[in-house]
């Protein structure tokens, strides 16, 4: 069928756009072609890397496999909205600093996702930041440097959106610890 | 991806006028993360969407006297956070293991219930295209002569040898939960696995959903057993576990059992309810009487050429899951 | 051959212009060029890492034209297939197709390895395996290119086809490639040194064992993807997701028959390669050939399941071990019998079947040694370079050996490899050259680490530790056209403001060339990191450099950024000193000044020292240049993995074996690298850890298989399972600094060793915690459980546990 193109209005890194787009375009394909916001990539195209990661509302959602037009009335926030006049996030300096950046292509997604984990528990442990990061597929670094950079930016103690104080990871005091995979 | 029509209804009855009697021309549409990426293989074409994300009843969980109700578009990380608030996680254990173990902040914060229970196989045949039952043209299966290392040890006499990639299924069908389903004919209770079914020719689906009828809400009764499940995974991130068990046991006073379900997730077509359990009934749970139910449950399964060791991983998974709804309680 | 180590004194540079037949090696030594080093060798962000946190760097498909098209790729549905009739009448009728394109426009072929051109752009009389590419369209968009997709017609006459490299061995009757002088055979290596067969007789100890390593896929985040332009000017631009612009553009020539320089390849932002974008694919010549014809630009994005198809992951190979040991724990031979599993086309497999053999000479003294490696077509995606090319896989075999041998010799693990350490400044018995060699310290390192001696043995059921060791080249001399001309230069620019331009032919793949590059040059101009600015990989503005591959660039590549450097150095140094009337040598060039060593307070900005030598010289520049000394064994095949200096891995991994699922868990893996000196310690480091990493993820979760119709299992990053955040063991990455004396200020390769020894590590570890040798990857839970079955059932009939045993479970 032809496609039909739709007019949307999406709030964007805290602004108000309007974008004509095909009704079956994804939200990644609105922000990279016609927002020209290139920082998230697209890796796989099927929600499998993680390179996509976006903040929707605050949490990290993946733009490839969500609809542009499910976007509507919602915040989308990218890489490119975690830089403000007042310069870089703080995890995107820690991510510089502690070496986390190779080939760098995962890393916007990676440094969203962390974002959303920080936001919502800015002391999280290293346990919780690999819970948080577990859809991410970093293919360079082993992770080693990643956990770093996020740890950093905790000590950093400037993780300022501070959220809710709900765990990150699945267990907490009323709860079981989840009984899965191998041998522990 | 396709080109089609997407509509955003606000309400059930509007959901149901736009969904279509005919299997395969419209899909309901909720976080997208399976439906999507099927639709970029074009192995589901359809020409309508029809997004329930703003349909708010649908995204409500309410404690009623009935038990603990889950509107279908609850996502999956609403689900693991609402566990401060009704302490829910500690009294239905097997529901929230299999939720945290989907392994995806990304995808649970998008996933929901209803699409977690209703997402298609991950059967490799039928994601490169060869239908449900990968049949080929002289009706032969595709996946008994090829490999079939993930495919189903239980309810795989027919043509169907895929299984059933829901986690959440096993967990809700040992709890006794059940599933509203409405349709424009109106609404019915099922129990959860009655949602499944195994089909027997191409063409069939998987679920007992009409093309045209909408999975609203999966609810937890009271009483509430003492429950786990347990998932044996190769990869620890996000995957589909080798094979799984969920388990729930109702002990009286003395430690006798007095009602126990059991269910296998990733064996079989449908998630796979474990009769064998009512044997349990009257007994104390001990290590024996777990060895015997899993011994049981062995027995049942009929294996293809190259995937017995999914049986042993049942086995393991169904003891292990019983122990922790033991030791859980 | 003749080298001039630690001389510090380049040679003259303009005494006779021809005096060499070949481009010279110069190298420089491994001290800093003034007192002490201010940049090398400490903890620096990269000269990119800013724009990649943020977002702003820009990678090949981040880039969009005015005008530009979308080229998609029609592919083989057929694993093998003679094409009968293409019809692309309706696809070209349909509104929104700009152009199509099939093989006959572009009937040159092309291969990496100019002694192996069996690739053309699009299939022309043949398809090879299930994805092979046929047609491509440039359409208005995406939907349209695809649509059009549908309406090429193609006529195909289906063939036997070839899965198994032994059926396609033995087979003469289906070939994949007709012509082909050996049946499907791509080629045959059969190398012995010394004498394997009278030495394995004469040995205490000799164990033999079939081994396989399954495939892999190099699975960046970024898939392939290329953008062209032909312009008014009749220049052809391509910017490509490539590791190795300069064998592009050299391809896009021939292809496209057009003269090399109206082709400008440039390399962007790439997401990671891995050796998977090491050959010229198809995408590139597609790209270009829709631009020419429809003069407008057009992009190339592979899907990710068209990334599996392009493929050139590591080979699967089959290989019989069998090595022997003395009683004292030499070694006393090795004979190794490979065979290859190459896929449809050869890509470097010409190197991959010495690599297997060739590579594994070291760390450990091996007296005698013979290797016989066969590599096969066969209907399924090209296999290639994969991060430690060749020898990953051989590594594997005979690491599990050493283990098996100390274990019947009744030796510690490590105590064996360290009595067969082979020792620096030495001749392997294939005849490769080895300079530095710090191996045993890494050994030491990782002992300690893992408190092995403490702990191993002691860890409980289920639990182990492994060791193992490897060794791999910091480039070859095996360039891959021959010619005498530099592997790697390096020009500079100077200017006036005090920015220093490097120009450099290197591809930044992630791996951080630029940053080093910069390094060199702040390092040896006495500046601040920050002024100075690395352009590269772009064929009109740098100079040629081969690529990405084999771990060549920071030992090149930083020799020729040290060269061009060096003299900028001694020119800044002597128009200073002339300026302020002392001996150059009291010239300090530090930290963005030049200051009189001798009177501290005298001091200039480097802007200010570059502005008094361009007056006082000229128009401020200068190119460096590095090529290898002449090594390698005098026989054919002799300089293939020789290399200017080898690095060194030593690797223990700590495993938990559930025995009831067959589900390994490693919670540690500490490596330590021999990098000779580590120029860049957090890039060093990054190196060791993602190499780590890549092994780990290839002994359990990561394969690429083809099923028996010939179809790619798992064409996705969610079947195709690499390691998560919450997968992945802690790694410990650890590097000892030998000092090389040809190295850039000593520093030799970090990229690829480190991958090597986490598999037969882990594998070992695996003996360690549960008694059972598994020596087929990748070690799935059904067959650990079946291995260990194999054990009990060993047990229950009184034997020990010393068989290797892999059930015959997936």
């Amino acid at each position: 069928m032809t496609a039909v193109t739709h007019l949307l209005r999406l709030d964007v890194n805290g602004s108000t756009v309007d974008v004509a787009a095909p009704a079956h375009w994804t939200l990644l394909e609105v922000l990279r072609y016609r927002l020209a916001l290139t920082g998230s990539k697209q890796g796989c195209d099927k929600g499998d890397c993680g390179a996509c990661t976006v903040l929707f509302d605050g949490k990290a959602r993946l733009a490839c496999i969500t609809l542009a037009a499910d976007a509507v009335g919602h915040r989308v926030t990218t890489i490119e909205g975690l830089v403000t006049p007042a310069g870089l996030d703080v995890l995107q300096r820690t991510f510089d600093e502690a070496g986390a950046l190779q080939c760098g292509f995962c890393q916007p997604g990676m440094i969203v996702a962390a974002r959303a984990c920080l936001d919502r528990k800015p002391d999280a442990t290293r346990a919780e930041i690999k819970e948080a990061l577990a859809s991410n597929l970093c293919r360079c670094t082993g992770y080693t440097k990643i956990f770093e950079a996020v740890e950093q930016a905790v000590r950093a103690g400037k993780a300022a959106h501070v959220g809710g104080p709900a765990s990150l990871l699945p267990s907490g005091d009323a709860t079981p610890a989840p009984a899965s995979g191998a041998a522990r | 991806m396709n080109a089609f029509e997407y509509a955003r209804p606000a309400t059930v009855e509007e959901a149901i006028g736009l969904l279509s009697a005919k299997d395969g021309e419209v899909a309901p549409l909720a976080g997208g993360t399976d439906l999507l990426s099927l639709m970029k293989d074009f192995v589901v074409e359809p020409k309508r969407l029809v997004s329930l994300m703003g349909i708010a009843p649908l995204q409500a969980i309410t404690v009623g006297k009935d038990g603990l109700r889950i509107g279908a578009t609850v996502t999956l990380d609403a689900l693991l956070q609402s566990g401060a608030l009704n302490q829910w996680a500690a009294k239905w254990p097997a529901l929230w293991h299999a939720t945290a173990g989907i392994r995806s902040l990304q995808l649970r914060a998008m996933g929901t219930v209803g699409g977690e229970l209703l997402q298609r196989p991950r059967c490799w045949y039928f994601r490169r295209g060869h239908g449900l039952l990968a049949q080929e043209a002289d009706g032969s299966s595709m996946v008994e002569k090829g490999d079939h290392r993930y495919h189903a040890v239980f309810g795989n006499a027919g043509p169907a040898k895929f299984v059933h990639a829901s986690s959440l299924a096993p967990a809700l069908i040992a709890c006794g939960a059940t599933a509203e389903i409405a349709s424009p004919k109106g609404n019915r209770t099922v129990q959860v696995e009655e949602l499944y079914r195994t089909p027997a020719t191409a063409g069939e689906r998987e679920t007992a959903l009409a093309a045209d009828e909408l999975l609203v809400a999966v609810t937890l009764p009271r009483p509430r057993p003492r429950s786990a499940t347990y998932e044996v995974r190769p990869r620890q991130g996000l995957d589909w576990p080798l094979a799984a068990a969920a388990v729930a046991f109702e002990l009286d006073g003395g430690g006798k059992c007095v009602a126990a379900r059991v269910a296998l997730g990733h064996v079989a077509p449908t998630p796979w309810s474990v009769p064998e359990a009512a044997a349990l009934v009257g007994k104390a749970i001990d290590a024996a009487a777990i060895a015997g139910l899993a011994a049981a449950v062995a027995k049942s399964a009929t294996p293809l050429k190259g995937n017995a060791y999914k049986v042993e991983l049942a086995q393991v998974a169904l003891r292990r899951a019983c122990a922790a709804a033991l030791k859980g309680a | 051959m003749s080298s001039s180590h630690g001389s510090g004194k380049p040679p003259a540079d303009r005494a006779d212009p021809l005096q060499h037949a070949r481009s010279p090696n110069r190298t420089f030594g491994p001290q800093p060029p003034g007192e002490q080093f201010e940049v090398i060798g400490k903890r620096l962000r990269k000269v990119d890492g800013a724009g990649k946190a943020t977002g702003e760097a820009l990678y090949t498909d981040d880039l969009a034209l005015p005008g530009m098209l979308h080229g998609k790729t029609l592919r083989s549905p057929h694993p093998h297939a003679r094409i009968k009739r293409i019809d692309t009448t309706k696809a070209e009728a349909l509104a929104g197709v700009f152009g199509v394109v099939t093989g006959a426009e572009m009937p040159a072929r092309f291969g990496v390895i100019p002694w192996t051109p069996d690739e053309t752009a699009l299939c022309i009389d043949k398809v090879r395996f299930i994805g092979d590419p046929v047609a491509a369209v440039a359409a208005v968009d995406e939907e349209t290119a695809t649509r059009a997709l549908d309406l090429i017609e193609v006529d195909y006459e289906q063939l036997p086809a070839l899965f198994d490299p032994a059926e396609a061995l033995a087979r003469k009757d289906v070939l994949v490639h007709e012509g082909n002088k050996h049946g499907n055979i791509t080629k045959e290596v059969l190398l012995e040194f010394g004498d394997p067969d009278g030495a394995l007789a004469k040995s205490d100890f000799v164990v033999e064992d079939d081994y396989f390593f399954h495939g892999t896929a190099h699975a960046p985040i970024e898939t392939h993807v290329a953008l062209a332009r032909y312009g008014s000017d009749g220049v052809l631009t391509l910017w490509s997701a490539t590791q190795i612009p300069h064998y592009v553009h050299r391809e896009l020539a021939k292809v496209l028959d057009l003269p090399a320089p109206q082709i400008r390849v440039i390399q962007p932002c790439l997401g990671g390669a891995f050796g998977g974008k090491s050959d010229p694919f198809s995408l590139e010549f597609c790209a270009a050939k829709l631009a020419m014809k429809t003069r407008r630009p057009v992009k190339f994005l592979y899907t990710r399941e068209e990334e599996f198809y392009a493929h050139r992951g590591r080979h699967p190979m089959a290989m019989r071990f069998k090595t022997g040991l003395s009683k004292d724990g030499r070694i006393t031979a090795v004979d190794s019998k490979i065979l290859i599993d190459g896929g449809a086309y050869s890509s470097f497999g010409l190197v991959t079947t010495y690599y297997s053999g060739q590579l594994l000479t070291g760390p450990h003294q091996i007296p005698n040694y013979r290797f016989h490696s066969t590599r096969v077509f066969t209907n399924k995606p090209p296999c290639g370079p994969k991060r430690g090319h060749g020898s990953v896989q051989p590594r594997f075999a005979l690491e599990v050996q050493l283990d098996r041998l100390a274990e019947k010799a009744g030796l510690d693990p490590i105590e064996v490899r360290r009595r067969n350490f082979q020792g620096a400044y030495t001749t392997t018995v294939n005849g490769q050259r080895v300079t530095s060699n710090g191996f045993d310290q890494c050994l030491d390192v990782v002992e300690k680490a893992s408190g092995w001696k403490e702990r191993r043995g002691k860890l409980g059921r289920g639990r182990g530790l492994g060791v193992a060791g490897s060794m791999y080249i910091s480039g070859t001399n095996y360039c891959i056209y021959p010619n005498d001309m530099p592997q790697a230069g390096i020009q500079i620019k100077v200017d006036r403001s005090g920015l220093v331009t490097v120009f450099s032919g290197a591809s930044d793949i992630g791996q951080g060339s630029n940053s080093v590059a910069a390094y060199i040059v702040a390092e040896e101009l006495g500046m601040r990191v920050e002024d100075v600015r690395v352009v590269a990989a772009d064929s009109d503005l740098c100079p040629v450099d081969l690529g990405a591959y084999s771990s060549r660039i920071t030992f090149m590549v930083g020799n020729a950024a040290v060269h061009a450097a060096r003299k900028l150095r001694k020119q800044v140094q002597a128009a200073v000193a002339q300026e302020w009337g002392i001996e150059p040598e009291r010239v300090v060039l530090a930290g963005g000044f030049a200051f009189d060593k001798d009177d501290r307070g005298k001091a200039i900005t480097s802007a200010k020292a570059f502005q008094i030598t361009e007056a006082v010289l000229e128009t401020l520049g200068s190119t460096g240049s590095y090529n290898t000394p002449n090594l390698g064994g005098d026989y054919r095949g002799g300089t293939i993995g020789a290399s200017p200096a080898y690095s060194f891995t030593a690797c223990v991994a700590e495993v938990e074996v559930d025995e009831e699922t067959g589900i390994v868990t490693v919670p540690h893996v500490w490596t330590a690298h021999d990098c000779g000196r580590a120029l860049a310690p957090v890039l060093v480091e990054g190196q060791i850890e993602g190499s780590a990493y890549m092994g780990f993820g290839e002994v359990f979760l990561e394969h690429h298989d083809v099923n028996r119709y010939g179809l790619h299992a798992r064409p996705n990053l969610l079947d195709y399972t690499i390691p998560t955040s919450v997968d992945c063991p802690e790694f410990h990455a650890s590097y000892v600094e030998s000092l090389d004396p040809e190295g850039p200020y000593g520093a030799k390769e970090a990229g690829e060793g480190p991958l090597h020894p986490t598999i037969p590590a882990i594998a070992n570890a695996i003996h360690d915690a549960c008694g059972i040798w598994l020596t087929k990857l990748p070690f799935t839970p059904a067959k650990v459980v079946a291995a260990l079955q194999a054990r009990d059932a060993a047990r229950a009939a009184g034997g020990g546990a010393n068989g290797t045993a892999n059930g015959r479970a997936h």
